[in-house]
């Protein structure tokens, strides 16, 4: 390789990297820096550094009630949406099953809809079908978004995964639900957790599904937004930062996880 | 597992296998095996238990919103009103043409979307190709990780941040001054400018992934007999790399698209009166005092097909597969 390169392409290539991390890095950087500030607005230089902020969000009732209601939004829209994604994978995958690729299509819909229609289209939906605004309106809304995500998943690992592993089974006797639940599922273990570490991510960020779905109780996204209007000070950047921690280190733990089952 | 140990398997009569655990005890149960003799037995129940559920999920929830909405759109008014008449109308699509008020943040949208994408794939394709074939195969992983974890952040955490970077008394403009470079600060939030970057911010991942694992695909050895025969950089790129990524190029730049035309957040957070995109036009239909869903649903339709379409030429006219996701 690097014979056939001449050092100029490959140092711009180099710098280029480099410059895109500290781009996507530098922003929450600042961020979470301005968490420490000791003014209750938001400026630089930074000055003076303090911990208060984020002793008050800590003992904040309204922050804890929200990130609890978000955590339990994200657990049910991953159970729904997991159960929902495999079933559907199941189905695409079976052999002899007409217009398959019409339904797979159509389960991928979602994730080609722009989010703002598709939570637009929603919000029709449910007050057709006399369904509140709230919270089974927000899961809903937040499963048929991932659904999607995790069909793909789950049809790319259900390919790889030998025929006659089920078909053994059955010879053994186990019956189809068996052979389903003690051979399938454990083969796509690692893409289940997958889906389902994407679907908490995405449930737990999601913001304009929430805005048009979302009863009075506010959401940690909705919750972040209605500060940033009424006036920013670094209370919002402890609060932001500590979700980032938390969403970092479940998406690291996740990346951690995937790469050593898949080796 | 199968518990053949304890009991020699009967011959004749089938006798029900025996499992240890609490699904072994469900699974004995007379309801499942009843059941599942019927699963077993025949085809169309097999078929009706695999396809119903997800049939049913698809045809309410990802097919029906979207037919209900522009169903909605062709009304005159909703909900029904007694004294109003509901019928079928083509108006609502009409007001979209007639007032500029509208007209003219769609067009901003489109144009706004068309210059993101092609900004991320100018930014990320050298990015790209870098992690994909200039990083040691061993490093790979983590140079690709690197880029990953802001991703994590979330939408509205990272839009916020833009903010601390581009605001008058933001780390930009505190530095530029520091170093004397300006005067007063550079209005930068609130602008096309601020909604641009925040929108390249949040999208640049959906570009990054389907480029690198495009280019990663490309053999190096074809590159490099490119190089032998006497390809200089330029050619390379142009006659070799650039054809074999365009998979990745047309998925990238289908995703990039697709999210920008209709993002949300961002245009609260770091736009500006300037910068009215549709998505805000939208919402205003739907929300606040101005109850007007009939007019919001067949402006969300407009977008829709048009997005749609534009796609879809996009993918026509340059020729890749079909947009993969992942």
């Amino acid at each position: 390789m690097r014979t056939y390169f001449n050092d100029l392409p490959k140092t711009a290539l180099g710098a280029s990297y480099w410059i895109f991390a500290v781009y996507l890095v530098l922003p929450l950087t600042l961020m979470t820096a301005m968490s420490f500030k000791d003014a209750n607005f938001i400026a630089f230089p930074i000055g003076n550094w303090t911990l208060s902020w984020y002793a008050k969000v800590v003992q904040d009732k309204q922050f804890l009630e929200a990130s609890l209601y978000s955590i339990g939004i994200a657990l049910a829209t991953t159970v729904s949406a997991t159960i929902i994604g495999v079933w559907i994978a199941l189905l695409v995958s079976a052999e002899n099953i007409w217009g398959k690729a019409v339904i797979f299509a159509l389960a991928c819909l979602p994730a080609v809809v722009p989010g703002l229609i598709n939570a637009i289209s929603m919000r029709i939906f449910i007050r057709t079908v006399d369904i509140p605004t709230g919270t089974f309106a927000i899961i809903l809304a937040h499963t048929v978004h991932a659904v999607p995500f995790v069909v793909i998943m789950v049809l790319t690992r259900l390919r790889s995964m030998p025929a006659n592993l089920v078909d053994a089974a059955r010879d053994l006797g186990a019956d189809p639900f068996i052979a389903f639940l003690r051979v399938t599922i454990p083969y796509l273990m690692p893409a289940l957790f997958g889906g389902m570490i994407f679907c908490v991510l995405t449930s737990i960020d999601d913001f304009v599904r929430t805005f048009f779905l979302g009863g009075y109780q506010p959401t940690l996204p909705m919750l972040i937004f209605a500060k940033v209007q009424g006036g920013m000070s670094p209370e919002i950047n402890a609060m932001a930062t500590i979700v980032l921690v938390v969403t970092t280190a479940i998406g690291i733990y996740a990346e951690h996880f995937t790469r050593r089952s898949r080796s | 597992m199968l518990d053949t140990t304890t009991q020699p398997r009967s011959v004749g009569l089938p006798t029900a296998p025996r499992y240890a655990g609490w699904i072994g005890r469900a699974a004995s149960s007379g309801l499942y095996r009843n059941t599942i003799g019927l699963l077993v037995d025949s085809r169309r129940v097999r078929l009706a238990v695999l396809a119903g559920v997800p049939l049913l999920w698809i045809a309410m929830l990802h097919i029906g919103p979207i037919l209900q909405m522009a169903n909605i759109s062709l009304l005159a008014n909703y909900p029904p009103q007694p004294d109003k008449s509901s019928e079928y109308t083509l108006a609502n699509y009409g007001l979209f043409f007639s007032d500029r008020l509208y007209f003219v943040p769609f067009v901003r949208s489109l144009v706004f979307a068309a210059v993101v994408t092609i900004s991320t794939l100018v930014i990320v394709y050298p990015v790209a190709y870098y992690v994909a074939k200039v990083v040691q195969p061993k490093n790979r992983m983590r140079a690709l990780l690197l880029l990953l974890i802001p991703f994590w952040a979330g939408e509205l955490i990272r839009t916020f941040s833009v903010i601390m970077l581009l605001a008058n008394r933001g780390a930009l403009n505190v530095l530029l001054r520091e170093f004397g470079f300006i005067d007063r600060p550079i209005p930068m939030l609130y602008t096309f400018f601020s909604l641009s970057f925040g929108v390249i911010y949040l999208l640049a991942l959906y570009m990054l992934l389907p480029l690198y694992s495009a280019i990663e695909k490309i053999p190096t050895p074809l590159i490099q007999a490119a190089a032998d025969l006497g390809a200089g950089p330029f050619q390379r790129f142009r006659r070799v790399i650039l054809p074999l990524s365009k998979d990745g190029i047309v998925s990238g730049c289908s995703l990039v698209y697709l999210t920008a035309v209709g993002v949300f957040a961002a245009p609260l957070l770091l736009g500006g009166p300037n910068s009215v995109i549709f998505p805000e036009v939208i919402a205003t239909l739907f929300h606040g005092s101005n109850d007007k869903w009939p007019e919001g649903a067949a402006f969300s339709m407009i977008m829709l097909v048009v997005s749609l379409t534009t796609v879809g030429l996009f993918m026509r006219i340059v020729g890749g597969r079909s947009v993969r996701l992942m």
